[in-house]
């Protein structure tokens, strides 16, 4: 299969998380057959090259399999675009020809999903999502767009992506197998399970011992703005770099694969309603929640009130 | 013979490039490097929380995430006037060496090395070795680079959760204890990569690599052992004539590789900050000199340079006019800086990169040479801090910051990260910030002409260079790689406006 991988507004992140992959790595797929028409950090040819394979898949004389977009739409300025052009045309022109052509478009990263950082306030080059905008559907390709295999864009959201979600879901795509979308249309074989499940804050979080502090050993929901109850994303079930994860080295989960990262309120810190966060875990109602957690730190035990479980 | 302008791409960079070059005889007679997509990470920063730069800025960057995120902790904590105990100084340290090991890496056999593959050098003695080691995903050393830049960033996930972008160091010190597991873990890593560089990329032991004091010595090291990637490397990229093309400015700035928590033996960072002012005697930094011009870029205008504490960043897009570039020209008073890992070195004193610099100024071989030398360096400083940690693991990595410790004001991060000197310089009013001036290295190499029509480093260090084919200039693709660019920090390369005769879109 062909792989065409586009940087636009971009830090480089999920590049770099692709090279981290390792279950299954790069080089695995590769060999598998994957081909990479153009990969902007690994490719040996010229980016005069580039312009010769986006003319030959505009021309149809180059077959497209995937089509990979990391980093925000940058449409500034006035919708031109010309704050990232790729040669005379902007890269956000480029890659709606190149995704009328691809069978699988792949936005990688949360900022390709949905504008990400680059589109927080004031959203300086004023950025925007694949097909969202933040969390309103539509942004540089319609709502009801599809590609040549009938599929909307493919979220693979993240600050940066997970790295085995991005080999992952190209090892999918290579041997045929299905791949089922949520409704923001991210592959819910990552997204169904939230970052909380499999913390190893969890035991804290379950008889409500919360740190009001960095640095320590307790659940970080409460007080230092955690979003892992309510983030979808497989970073506690699938480690990264096959060794750990935010929450449990201590930091909050940024919730950095919802449409809305990143929040405009103070990223370390949990607003709330008395002593119960504003925001509750998915799908829980408050009502339960308050007298769940009243009840939770009645049972908990003396190893959690003192802190004495490492995370 | 006409002049003839050149505009060149340029991929296997972090980010994409752009220069406009001016050929003459078949030589590089000028060069302008212009910057662009606009992010304005800086502009994002205007009124959020302060703890919010911990989560924002390290998203500047893909490959050095944690060199913000360093840079970004020790500007609140000079604001605040923290000093964070010394646990979280040898984790924070800790991170940004594996870090950098895998940035070094991965410049090198992944970005650097590739373009040896290239059927011009076809006639080299060592070609055949050169393309089982370097060709992409075949090479041998192209798949073990990708197998152990993947192993050393463990370390980083390790004590901070992920790599890229965690956010573990916060005003005060870092979120998390090194655990006894964790350090065994990471001393085993360690062990595992310089194992690898010991006998795939030096021939033989760290010990004796590193006591290498000068050239004869080196030639002597690298005669010894011809099969390793070292050694390929110097042969291709002698063959190709890089030890004879490159040099930049002849000013070197470092601003301190990792501060030691306990100076001794008359050293506070394992790697020295300093100036080296185009002579042998290095000065001590400065930072009220550095200063920024914004004549040739696409900012609202202002005469000369302004420290960053008074900097602004209002975009001004004109690409019809002289300006012609979204990086600012930083300086230090008015001299053009050239960083990284050979300012590092030449700075901190390495005998056997002073005695090079010496010999052969800062050719691209010498550049590329440096990196990989410093490479070395972290994974001994890598281990001896790691072994710090383990003798004392019932200590803070952590004090309180009381709210009333948040006060308003001004302070800097200053540190030396993969690609060189790396700064921010923030304001807090209100409880919010009111300024947020990042200056990367990449800025400092990439740097476009100043308000005097100096020209930046790049720019300089590609004047002279002979183009063998100028459809094909990849003497420019070895120089500009040998910086390491790393544009998403600063730039990408956008079509400079105007005046453009005989123009050629190529790529390198």
């Amino acid at each position: 299969m062909r792989l065409l991988w586009i940087q636009a507004g971009a830090c480089g992140g999920d590049t770099l998380s692709l090279l981290c992959a390792d279950n299954p790595p790069l080089e695995q797929l590769i060999d598998e057959g994957l081909e990479l028409l153009w990969h902007p950090s690994l490719s040996t040819d010229s980016p005069h090259r580039l312009r010769q394979i986006i003319a030959g898949i505009a021309a149809a004389q180059i077959s497209l399999d995937i089509l990979c977009i990391e980093g925000s739409l940058i449409t500034a300025p006035r919708n031109t675009g010309l704050w990232d052009p790729l040669g005379d045309r902007s890269k956000k022109e480029v890659i709606a020809e190149l995704a009328e052509a691809a069978a699988y478009v792949l936005a990688i990263g949360t900022c390709a999903a949905h504008g990400g950082i680059h589109a927080a306030p004031p959203n300086p080059a004023d950025c925007t999502g694949m097909q969202f905008d933040k969390i309103t559907p539509g942004g540089l390709l319609p709502a009801h767009w599809r590609s040549r295999s009938s599929l909307p864009v493919i979220n693979l959201t993240g600050c940066p992506t997970h790295p085995n979600i991005i080999s992952k879901v190209l090892a999918f795509l290579l041997r045929g197998l299905p791949i089922d979308l949520d409704p923001w249309q991210r592959p819910t074989a990552f997204f169904a399970t939230t970052v909380h499940q499999g913390c190893t804050r969890n035991e804290y979080h379950e008889y409500d011992i919360e740190d009001v502090d960095l640095g320590g050993q307790g659940c970080l929901f409460f007080n230092l703005g955690c979003q892992g109850p309510l983030t979808l994303a497989p970073c506690n079930q699938e480690l990264w770099n096959s060794r750990n994860s935010k929450t449990r080295a201590g930091v909050p989960c940024f919730g950095c694969t919802s449409p809305d990262f990143p929040r405009n309120d103070d990223l370390f810190r949990t607003e709330k309603i008395g002593h119960i966060p504003l925001r509750l875990p998915l799908g829980v109602q408050r009502a339960h929640y308050i007298a769940y957690k009243d009840l939770a730190q009645e049972a908990a035990p003396e190893r959690l009130i003192h802190r004495k479980m490492e995370p | 013979m006409p002049r003839l302008t050149l505009e060149l791409d340029l991929n296997r960079v972090e980010g994409d490039v752009t220069f406009q070059v001016e050929i003459e005889d078949g030589h590089v007679v000028e060069a302008r490097c212009a910057g662009t997509a606009y992010r304005g990470f800086e502009q994002i920063m205007i009124g959020r929380a302060p703890y919010d730069a911990l989560v924002i800025t390290p998203r500047i960057c893909g490959i050095c995430s944690t060199a913000h995120l360093y840079a970004a902790v020790l500007a609140l904590e000079n604001t605040w006037g923290i000093t964070p105990p010394a646990n979280a100084v040898h984790i924070r340290n800790a991170s940004l060496m594996a870090e950098s090991i895998q940035s070094d890496l991965r410049q090198t056999f992944l970005f650097f090395t590739p373009d040896f593959c290239h059927e011009r050098y076809v006639a080299s003695s060592v070609r055949d070795a050169v393309v089982e080691a370097f060709a992409p995903f075949r090479g041998w050393m192209h798949r073990e680079t990708l197998r152990y830049s993947r192993r050393i960033i463990e370390i980083v996930a390790l004590l901070a959760g992920q790599w890229p972008h965690s956010s573990h160091m916060v005003p005060g010190g870092v979120t998390a204890k090194a655990t006894i597991r964790h350090i065994v873990d990471s001393q085993s890593l360690v062990t595992e990569v310089t194992r690898w560089v010991e006998q795939r990329i030096l021939g033989s032991g760290l010990d004796g690599w590193l006591a290498l004091t000068d050239g004869d010595a080196l030639e002597a090291w690298l005669a010894a052992y011809p099969a390793t990637a070292l050694a390929l490397l110097d042969q291709a990229a002698r063959f190709a004539g890089l030890h004879n093309m490159g040099f930049g400015a002849s000013h070197l700035l470092a601003f301190g590789a990792f501060p030691l928590p306990e100076p001794g033996m008359g050293r506070n960072h394992w790697l020295a900050p300093g100036i080296q002012p185009g002579n042998d005697a290095v000065l001590p930094l400065d930072p009220a000199r550095i200063n920024e011009h914004i004549r040739y870029s696409w900012f609202r205008p202002y005469p000369g340079g302004k420290h960053p504490f008074d900097g602004e960043t209002v975009p001004d897009y004109q690409p019809a006019s002289d300006r012609y570039s979204w990086a600012k020209a930083p300086r230090y008073g008015s001299e053009v800086m050239q960083t990284g890992p050979l300012a590092d070195l030449v700075i901190d004193g390495d005998p056997l990169i002073v005695d090079l610099y010496r010999q052969h100024r800062d050719s691209a071989w010498l550049r590329q040479l440096a990196r990989l030398r410093r490479m070395t360096y972290l994974l001994r400083f890598l281990r001896q801090t790691l072994d710090r940690l383990a003798t004392r693991l019932n200590e803070p990595h952590i004090i309180p910051v009381s709210p009333a410790t948040k006060h308003d004001g001004r302070g800097a991060g200053l540190l030396t990260a993969t690609r060189g000197a790396l700064g921010h310089w923030v304001s807090i009013r209100d409880g919010v910030f009111d300024r947020y001036q990042v200056i990367t290295p990449t800025s400092w190499n990439a740097s476009p002409r100043d308000s005097a029509g100096v020209p930046g480093h790049w720019e300089q260090s590609l004047i002279g260079i002979p183009l063998a084919d100028p459809d094909d200039p990849l003497e420019i693709g070895h120089v500009i790689r040998s910086h390491d660019p790393c544009l998403v920090c600063t730039v990408h390369f956008l079509e400079p406006g105007g005046g453009i005769r005989n123009r050629i879109q190529l790529g390198v």
